[in-house]
């Protein structure tokens, strides 16, 4: 069986600080393969080192049948990759930049031409590929990595965060384009911090917390397995305990949720919600605001981890903000490098 | 361990004809070039220090002709070489900035990740210094034409003056790229820039080593950039000769072996 | 991050506090961060040494002036251009002041206008009379007499001082008109090449023709001429006037320079 990307016991150490503990892993060929988790646990550094670019410390990873040690020169003609701050040159034009990606992988003159415009054309950069990249906007420039890593028409495609910092139409539109290029064939890797693009695009997840793959599987079968759908009760705080008295355990566990509201998973189903909502009404605990969610991605992972993802998310978005106000940030920031 | 092999795609791949390491390394001069023009900013100094230097220096030191044994009566005759040696230090300089800006930025990542053959992303810069170093002699030969400093050494002094000023801007740009590659950062630059200022100021630039007496003298006799200096000034002073020529292209060669090496480790550690 | 400026009041003995304050302000970040004056001390330095010991022996050409060695031709050149060099520099962080809009905070404050520029020229003066007093012990230390002794010396630091005053006032004017650290440290070739063309590093009496023409008349080898006779002949007002008075006009042409920009700033912001 010639599986794309095979993982065994993937170990990366910086110092004493263990980023990648042990991974293994297996995407199949043609697949879309989604690799999600918070800031900082580790998918940067595994994709790394799946694309040659970071030894492991310990452990071994074959991409296109070749070892991503030994063989590093193979997996590159392999692979395609895209990385977290596409780097791109802002001096150069859309065009000179594909030229360039295609000289590094050998290929010239007309060739590389006519690849280059059938790129263009796929990732609809025609009309911007003779202006600087400077001009670009972040959308723009993650269309242009994209169709830089696909000069060489690799059978993998790496792809890291892609859809970090975009607004929803680039989202999606990118999206679409890697659908498309996995309809074409290609093994598409990617990792993401957004369920929803986990969700959507892959077909199988792993999801990572700690350097650690946490849960993996198909993202419809890893949510069936959490069972019971999400309550979330928004409540005044005076109330708060009062609620989680009255609530848990009786009703379902208690999820990990934001402050202020009150998550649990509701064993019965929606058939309970009334049954809960007047449990409350009859101990004098006031609800602001229902919400009942069928199993996410982040109920698998808070299932997992005892945290959210999203919340996780959220704080990194929260920390950056105060550390950008020169303010202290320091608790929660603290909280959401984990 | 799951025994996998190549897959059919994998195997048309490795079978694609591989980019030569010249094609490779001249596309990453072209591109560093690129932003050398495209950013006037940079291209300014480019031009103007090397003009700088060989009129200040002319001019404030013009006295130094004066001096008993000097052995030129133009003080341009003796600074032009000294300038553009300068000049190309500061462009093999410049070739490791930018691939500081480039490790730091990401974009060395792309070129990492590609596969291309050994050297040839390290040959980039270096081709681009060495190609940058034609910029300042194409100032200062003939701004100090102008003002008076003839080659006697004539095409032979001129050829001379060449290697000297590429082989100058290619030892710079290796030892930039040897602690740039380890540093990872462009405030590395400091440390590139001052331990090329200091070796070439630290040998015969002012005057003679005949002139010079005290500490300088002892350390200038021993500084490898002084028999390149002179390699480069000899067609401005006087014939060329063996004697001037030899010392200097061994120190190139010598330097540039050494330097290779010290490069060659820091792109090795590139993927830790 | 900086800490916050309490001053309150807008009277005149306030005025003083508050420049008292901001110049501290100036001094204290100017010192934590040494790259901005280590180049300032170390590269003049450096040149010092290795122009003395190269041209020593020029020192006998005919015409030269009657030194003890180049060292002791260099020392009034050194400080200016260490002087210059940590103005420069330093006045730069006026630029990042208005580039971090820790310049639209003081603005806000009730500070008087113009001790925000005053109070960093005054801290950029007591670098550079600091400056002055090191490279003096330095050539002192390395073999270079100063024939005017301890008055010389004492007319040194305050030559360092007001050019100090004059190099930050106008890097502060510049880092208000233009809000970019990167202009400002763009003066540093043209203040290098103000230097070069002048007596600075060879005596005007061994160049020749336009270069020669233009160096005489730079008020720059005027005011290191007046301070060489100290250091080399002896001690004299006349000699002292001379380099005090081109050190001073500059400073109060920059300062001029800088309260205008700072009016124009504060006009564009209101």
């Amino acid at each position: 069986m010639t599986a794309p990307i095979v993982a065994e016991g993937l170990v990366r150490r910086f110092g004493d600080f263990v980023a990648v503990d042990g991974i293994d892993l297996a995407v199949d060929e043609g697949e879309i393969f989604g690799f999600l988790g918070p800031n900082g646990a580790g998918k940067s550094t595994t994709v790394r080192m799946l694309t040659t670019l970071l030894r492991p410390s310990a452990g071994r990873a074959l991409v296109a049948g070749f070892d991503v040690v030994t063989q590093a020169d193979e997996v590159r003609r392999s692979i395609g990759v895209a990385l977290q701050d596409a780097a791109i040159d802002p001096l150069m034009t859309g065009n000179e930049l594909l030229h360039l990606q295609a000289t590094l992988h050998g290929i010239s003159g007309s060739a590389a031409q006519l690849r280059s415009g059938e790129l263009l054309e796929r990732v609809g950069l025609v009309a911007a590929a003779g202006n600087r990249v400077a001009t670009y906007s972040g959308g723009m420039r993650r269309r242009l990595d994209l169709a830089m890593s696909l000069i060489h028409e690799p059978s993998v495609l790496f792809l890291d965060e892609p859809t970090t910092g975009l607004d929803p139409t680039s989202r999606i539109s990118l999206w679409e384009e890697v659908r498309r290029l996995n309809a074409d064939g290609t093994t598409v890797f990617l990792t993401t911090q957004y369920l929803e693009e986990a969700d959507e695009l892959a077909e199988r997840v792993a999801i990572i917390d700690g350097g650690r793959i946490v849960r993996a599987g198909a993202p419809a079968a890893l949510k069936a397995a959490v069972g019971a759908p999400t309550l979330r009760l928004h409540i005044d705080e005076a109330h708060m305990a009062l609620a989680v008295q009255t609530v848990c355990g009786r009703f379902g566990e208690q999820r990990p949720s934001r402050e202020g509201v009150l998550a649990i998973g509701l064993e019965g189903g929606p058939s309970q919600l009334s049954a809960v909502l007047n449990a409350l009404n009859d101990e004098g605990a006031v609800v602001d605001h229902v919400e009942l969610a069928s199993p996410s991605l982040d109920d698998v992972f808070a299932d997992a981890t005892g945290r959210r993802l999203e919340g996780a998310a959220d704080d990194a978005a929260v920390a950056a903000e105060a550390s950008a106000e020169g303010s202290g940030g320091g608790r929660r920031s603290r909280r959401s490098r984990r | 361990m799951t025994a996998t092999t190549p897959t059919v795609a994998a195997q048309r791949d490795a079978a694609r004809p591989r980019a030569s390491t010249l094609v490779i390394a001249v596309a990453l001069a072209r591109r560093y070039a690129m932003g050398l023009v495209r950013i006037p900013a940079t291209l300014a100094p480019t031009i103007l220090m090397p003009m700088f230097f060989v009129l200040a220096f002319g001019g404030s030191f013009h006295g130094l002709t004066n001096m008993p044994g000097f052995p030129t009566d133009n003080i341009l005759n003796w600074m032009a070489p000294f300038a553009a040696l300068q000049g190309c230090a500061f462009a093999g300089f410049g070739a490791a900035l930018y691939v500081a800006r480039d490790i730091e930025t990401g974009f060395q990542d792309r070129l990492l990740a590609a596969p291309t053959p050994p050297g040839a992303v390290m040959l980039g810069p270096v081709l681009y210094a060495a190609a940058r170093a034609l910029l300042p002699l194409a100032i200062v030969v003939p701004i100090s034409m102008l003002g008076g400093a003839r080659l006697q050494g004539g095409p032979l002094g001129l050829l001379t003056l060449t290697i000297a000023a590429v082989g100058v801007a290619v030892l710079a740009s290796l030892w930039g790229l040897g602690v740039v590659y380890r540093l990872k950062s462009q405030s590395a630059g400091a440390l590139v820039q001052i331990v090329i200022t200091v070796s070439m100021f630290l040998s015969i630039g002012q005057v003679p080593l005949a002139l010079m007496r005290g500490w300088l003298h002892a350390v200038a006799r021993v500084n490898p950039v002084t028999p390149v200096l002179e390699l480069a000034r000899q067609g401005f002073l006087g014939p060329v000769t063996m004697q001037d020529t030899l010392p200097g292209l061994l120190v190139l060669v010598a330097a540039g072996a050494g330097l290779g090496l010290f490069a060659w480790r820091g792109y090795r550690r590139l993927i830790p | 991050m900086t800490t916050a400026v309490a001053v309150r009041g807008r009277s005149q003995g306030d005025a003083v506090a508050q420049t008292m304050v901001l110049a501290r302000r100036s001094l204290l970040s100017t010192w934590r961060q040494p790259q901005t004056w280590i180049p300032a001390i170390v590269f003049p330095l450096l040149l010092a040494a290795v122009n003395s010991s190269a041209m020593s022996r020029a020192i006998h050409l005919p015409g030269f002036p009657e030194v003890d060695s180049f060292l002791q031709f260099l020392l009034p050149a050194s400080l200016v251009q260490g002087v210059m060099f940590g103005g420069l520099f330093g006045g730069a962080a006026l630029a990042l002041d208005v580039e971090s809009g820790f310049f639209e905070r003081l603005v806000a404050s009730p500070v008087h206008r113009s001790t925000i520029v005053i109070g960093r020229v005054a801290g950029a003066t007591v670098l550079g009379g600091i400056q002055a007093l090191v490279f003096v012990l330095v050539f002192l230390a390395f073999g270079s007499p100063i024939a005017g002794g301890v008055a010389a010396v004492l007319g040194l630091v305050l030559i360092g001082m007001v050019l100090a005053l004059a190099i930050g006032a106008f890097a502060a004017g510049l880092g208000l008109r233009t809000g970019s650290q990167e202009a400002v440290q763009g003066m540093f070739p043209l203040a290098f090449i103000l230097l070069f063309v002048s007596s600075a590093f060879f005596p005007t009496s061994q160049m020749s023709g336009a270069y020669r023409a233009i160096a005489e008349n730079n008020p720059i080898t005027w005011m290191i001429d007046g301070a060489r006779e100290l250091v080399i002949t002896g001690f004299s007002f006349a000699d002292l006037g001379v380099a005090l008075a081109v050190a001073g006009a500059m400073s109060a042409l920059s300062l001029r320079f800088a309260l205008r920009q700072l009016d124009r700033r504060l006009a564009a912001s209101a």
